[in-house]
């Protein structure tokens, strides 16, 4: 039996201890925001908060979930600065496709909630494992600026 | 695999004594040479908890232990350390591994920079110095110390196959102080000091480093271009001085202020809860595997399927046996199985596939399955396999299309004064989309099957469905949006097939989403293509004649790679008009995987090599490009490349002088420099194919205005596009607009989502369909109101009166809606040339790309500083769109130039997933970049806006291929461009 906590609720479940994180949200709970694009850690459309920090869901095992906090996109609003997140990538159009958002979330959840001011250089540093094949890059860079004024600006 | 986790390090080291154990800490490093098909231990010997964390610094010593996450050394600034770490893997990576781990992984690119801060190891055995540890590993690493004087110089520089998060050519650290300590590892480069190398004489030392650094070959880069960049990087100092940002555009396109609309999907995708179809979940859905083929060329002499089926939770198990029609799918000629029956012709070919209760119960099946194969000979060459006597795929030979025309006089180059020849060679692109191929099917109550996946022309899919299945095409639903990115790569069936059959036979809802590994093995690409061109002009510098022969390597089965090559072709004259052209193309099939359509569609490919051979042609005749260009363009009235006469509103001279203009010209600086080349883009399928189109508009009963359309949402923006354009003749707000697509079951069919075509397709619905549906509202409104006609007009929400300027209806759509409910449809072809002796385009589109550029001296790496595309493809259907189709075409067309190919060797893919193949990241985007859009029309031109999706593509790879030579003197003729070409 594996448990952690997934979005502030707390899970339980039987698995075999190496399956990936990504499996458990995906296959074994239905949770399918966050989103599976090559299982080896080199795209980051898995990305959730282990313990507040960005990672690849894909390289968690099981058994390294144990007692932990896992927040993934479902939970994102939880996070105080995730809606103004939303808000500013959405009305900065930032993806196309939108199968790298969740993750490029996520990158930026953890990013902003360390760094309100992060600058353009720590931004592509964070975003540096999230492949996006749509937007060349420059649309997710302009929506994160956007989301940071938005965050700067929350009370 | 089962995990232990032992409560002591003694307990720990007892477990790991036993056969099968293996130790895992942070674990990213096992996980990915397990996906590269390293033997899996039997147990895993947790250390978790076990040991220290934590980083001090005692002087120049500084301790970590061992359990210290890469994250948590890369943020301590230790010197060298830190800057090492930053370039290893990326931050999720990072904040998992830990620093024993990369350690007693023995490989990766921090040790030579441990190596050279004379690191020491504390280990359950001892202490050791890790160059020991290295040799001969015993123990588990408690602790290490590393040694970095605070007056060091350091060195350390990671050459990868792209700007970041790549796998290692080769690392290289050096620590100087009186002395120098200098190291290379990374990758396959064994990590190790360089002692001859410490003690040379500086006059000596780039010399003992190349002999002294031991590096092998590798499918991506050779043996000497590793010591030659790592001895350059460990000699000379670092080159590269900031660069001056050039003069901004005063015209570029901004994403923000007037006509900048948030996308109706854009919300849901930022949320992670937008529908993809591999999303999909209802109780009691089964989930599918595919069983490919386990040789690239080989006879199957047997399939037994009775293991899987005995496997309890196995539901269906389905070979060629269960196909009930025709065996055999491809959008221009069908002849790839949809399961194998006798051949197997590529790596990717499915034979079988299983559905069962869960995905692991599926994935143990496909282990079960038991295919004896007889080998054959592999063809890896698309010429040799034009051979007589190569083995042949198909019962017609290996030559799967042959085409070519001649015009004026093939002597004519006796008469020229420049001639340039060369062969330009392209990659096996891949097309990345994030969403792999995959989605579900369900039978339905009505003995209907629907089926959900990825597509970019459902009505195609259902064709070709029907006739595999054996099945009427109005008992198929087929669903094909939303998908996330096709780029034409989703254009050919994908997994239609296997899931349909699974989904039958088990007579249960199916759901299958391919693994990246299978999508990279199996997924069309773009058809790599060796083009010989030899261009002539006379003395004044006017094009007198040209010949191309291209061989482009269709892998295994033909897709649409036929219509690639005759598309590259039409364009192998550029927007230049040369009176005597000889051309040739052939496609070959060989067992390198198998190729389609993508992006760009051949015309990238094309535009490389002529405007290539536009730039040196113009070097001869000692004119500058855009004079050159400028004196053979093409003029607006002149035919295009068949002869056909082609839609007005060409742009190229506009085009051309804003390339003149550009302020990137001027903003150089050492290892700079900026090149051109124009776009001249066909849209549309051109004279032969069927290319009709069409859609619906219709009041819902909910109050939304529901436009009907077929095509398909792959993140280009049909949806924003559809509410624009329909929203703006009604006069109604974009919110009002429902866009309803890709659903054969719903939407009429409106051609293909590819070839650029759907602006073009949106627009015109619009303009057919919005003039009689605003009658029929606008008639029910005033009957409703019993107002005179003419006294009511369409507005946000519903109706008003026309001499009203209030923003509120006096009747909404949903109140008109309860009475009254407009539908209107439509049905056109996509506007043809009147040339039928070829497959011709007739709606052309121009543009201008420049690429400002920096050449790394020591490495031979390109990064692109500044890329301008200047585009002209009529009235700009939605501002954000458009923007991003013209900068994520560029981003494609950049991998293309630099980084992107798809590897095979001997018919098995070398570039299996993501770690190999290397999709540009945040850090290869070109540094800045701007976009303009000349968006007039001549007058009178009915044919509106054109679709931009292939226009960013289109010119980026000459134009950088012109930078280069710029620099270098020395055109690349390889893409991706070779580094060790570009070293000086």
């Amino acid at each position: 039996m594996i448990r952690f906590t997934l979005n502030g609720a707390r899970v339980s479940l039987d698995a075999p201890p190496t399956t990936s994180l990504t499996t458990l949200l995906r296959e074994t709970l239905s949770a399918t925001g966050t989103k599976l694009g090559c299982a080896i850690g080199r795209c980051g459309a898995c990305m959730v908060l282990l313990d507040g920090q960005a990672v690849n869901s894909c390289l968690v095992m099981a058994f390294q979930a144990e007692g932990r906090q896992i927040t993934t996109i479902e939970g994102v609003d939880q996070i105080a600065i995730g809606p103004a997140l939303k808000q500013g990538l959405t009305q900065a159009n930032a993806f196309q496709c939108g199968y790298c958002a969740p993750g490029v979330v996520m990158t930026l959840a953890a990013l902003f909630t360390n760094d309100p001011n992060a600058d353009e250089a720590s931004i592509t540093a964070a975003l540096t494992g999230n492949l996006c094949r749509c937007t060349g890059y420059h649309s997710i860079l302009r929506g994160a600026l956007q989301a940071r004024a938005l965050i700067q600006a929350l009370p | 695999m089962q995990v232990w986790q032992p409560t002591s390090l003694d307990q720990a080291a007892l477990m790991l004594s036993q056969p099968g154990t293996k130790a895992i800490a942070g674990g990213t490093a096992l996980q990915l040479d397990w996906a590269r098909g390293v033997t899996l231990p039997h147990t895993l010997v947790s250390l978790t908890g076990l040991l220290p964390t934590g980083i001090s610094q005692t002087g120049d010593h500084w301790h970590i232990g061992a359990a210290t996450t890469l994250d948590a050394v890369e943020h301590a600034e230790i010197p060298l350390i830190s800057a090492a770490l930053a370039d290893i893997a990326a931050p999720g990576i990072r904040r998992l591994g830990t620093i024993g781990g990369t350690i007693g992984w023995g490989a990766g690119c921090l040790i030579p920079a441990l190596l050279v801060g004379d690191c020491q190891l504390e280990t359950t055995a001892g202490p050791t110095p890790l160059p020991g540890w290295l040799a001969e590993p015993n123990g588990l690493i408690l602790s290490l110390t590393v040694t970095i004087p605070q007056n060091a110089q350091t060195i350390w520089r990671k050459v990868g196959l792209r700007a970041a998060f790549s796998p290692a050519i080769i690392v290289v650290a050096g620590l100087i102080t009186d002395t120098r300590a200098l190291a290379t590892g990374g990758g396959p480069v064994r990590p190790t000091r360089l002692p001859k190398s410490e003690t040379a004489t500086p006059a000596a030392l780039h010399a003992t480093l190349l002999h002294e650094i031991s590096a092998p070959d590798c499918p991506f880069r050779t043996a000497t271009y590793r010591a030659r960049v790592a001895a350059n990087l460990l000699s000379r100092p670092d080159k590269i001085s900031p660069a001056i940002p050039p003069e901004p555009l005063p015209n570029a396109l901004t994403p923000d202020g007037h006509g900048w609309h948030t996308r109706p999907d854009m919300a849901a995708k930022v949320a992670g809860t937008f529908p993809f179809l591999t999303d999909h979940r209802v109780p009691d859905m089964l989930v599918g595997r595919i069983l490919r083929a386990a040789h690239p060329h080989a006879r199957i002499l047997s399939i037994d399927t009775a293991r899987a089926e005995a496997l309890p939770g196995v539901r269906a198990v389905v070979t060629h046996r269960d196909v009930p029609g025709l065996n055999a799918f491809g959008i221009m000629w069908q002849d790839q199985p949809a399961l194998c029956a006798d051949t197997v012709r590529y790596t990717g070919d499915a034979v079988a596939a299983v559905a069962a209760v869960d995905a692991a119960t599926a994935e143990a099946a496909l282990h079960l399955i038991h295919i004896a194969y007889a080998p054959l000979p592999v063809v890896t060459d698309p010429e040799q396999a034009l051979h007589p006597d190569a083995p042949a795929l198909h019962p017609n030979g290996n030559l799967a299309t042959r085409l070519g025309l001649t015009r004026g006089d093939p002597n004519a180059f006796a008469h020229a004064a420049h001639i340039i020849e060369d062969t330009y060679q392209t990659p096996r692109q891949m097309h990345g989309f994030l969403e792999t191929e995959g989605g579900y099917a369900a039978p339905q109550p009505d003995g209907s099957l629907l089926i959900a996946v990825g597509g970019q022309h459902g009505a195609r899919d259902r064709q070709q469905l029907a006739r595999i299945l054996n099945l009427a095409p109005d008992r198929l639903r087929i669903i094909t949006s939303p998908t996330g990115g096709a780029f034409g790569g989703k254009d050919e069936l994908t997994v239609q097939a296997p899931l349909a059959l699974l989904a039958l036979k088990a007579r249960a809802p199916v759901r299958l989403h391919l693994s990246r590994a299978e999508s990279v093995a199996a997924g069309t690409k773009r058809a790599p293509m060796r083009i010989r061109m030899r261009t002539a002009c006379d003395a004044t510098g006017r094009l007198i004649a040209q010949e191309v022969d291209l061989l482009a390597d269709a892998g295994a089965y033909a897709s649409l790679s036929p219509a690639v090559v005759e598309t590259a072709l039409e364009h192998a004259a550029g927007p230049y008009l040369i009176p005597n052209v000889t051309t040739r193309g052939r496609l070959a099939h060989t067992n390198n995987g198998t190729c389609g359509a993508f992006r760009g569609f051949g015309a990238n490919q094309m535009a490389y090599a002529v405007e290539c051979q536009i730039d040196r042609l113009a070097r001869a005749c000692g004119l500058d490009p855009v004079a050159f260009r400028r004196l053979n363009l093409r003029g607006p009235d002149d035919t295009g490349f068949l002869g056909q006469t082609l839609a007005p509103s060409d742009r190229l001279s506009q085009m051309l002088q804003a390339a003149a203009d550009s302020p990137l010209w001027s903003a150089q600086g050492p290892g700079i420099a900026t090149g051109m080349a124009l776009n001249w883009q066909g849209t549309g399928l051109g004279t032969l194919p069927d290319d009709r189109a069409g859609g619906t508009l219709r009041l819902a009963p909910d109050g939304k205005i529901e436009v009907l359309c077929g095509l398909d949402e792959m993140g280009q923006g049909l949806l924003p596009g559809l509410q624009a354009v329909i929203s703006t003749r009604l006069g109604c707000a974009r919110t009002d607009i429902r866009p309803v697509v890709g659903d054969t079951g719903l939407t009429p069919n409106a051609g293909s989502t590819t070839a650029s075509r759907g602006g073009y397709v949106v627009w015109r619905l619009a303009e057919l369909t919005t003039p009689d549906f605003a009658r029929d509202m606008l008639t029910a409104a005033c009957r409703r109101l019993s107002r005179p006609d003419g006294s009511l007009r369409l507005c946000p929400g519903g109706v008003a009166e026309t001499t009203s300027n209030s923003a509120t209806p006096i009747l909404t759509f949903a109140d008109l809606a309860q009475t009254d409910r407009p539908t209107i449809t439509a049905a056109f072809d996509f506007p043809k040339a009147n040339h039928t002796g070829g497959n011709a385009r007739f709606i052309f589109e121009s543009g201008a790309t420049l690429a400002r550029i920096r050449r790394d001296p020591l490495t031979g790496e390109i990064r692109i500083l500044d890329l301008h595309l200047h585009t002209a493809a009529g009235p700009v259907i939605d501002l954000a769109s458009y923007l991003g189709q013209i900068e994520g075409g560029a981003s494609q067309g950049a991998g293309f130039t630099l980084t992107e190919d798809m590897l095979y060797r001997n018919g098995h893919p070398v570039t299996a997933n993501l770690d190999t193949y290397m999709m540009p990241t945040i850090h290869d985007r070109p540094h800045r970049i701007a976009v303009t859009a000349d968006e007039s029309l001549d007058p009178g031109d009915p044919y509106g806006p054109r679709g931009v999706g292939e226009l960013g593509i289109g010119a980026v790879t000459p134009a950088i291929a012109n930078a280069v030579a710029t620099l270098t003197g020395r055109w690349p003729t390889i893409a991706p461009f070779q580094p060790e070409a570009l070293l000086q």
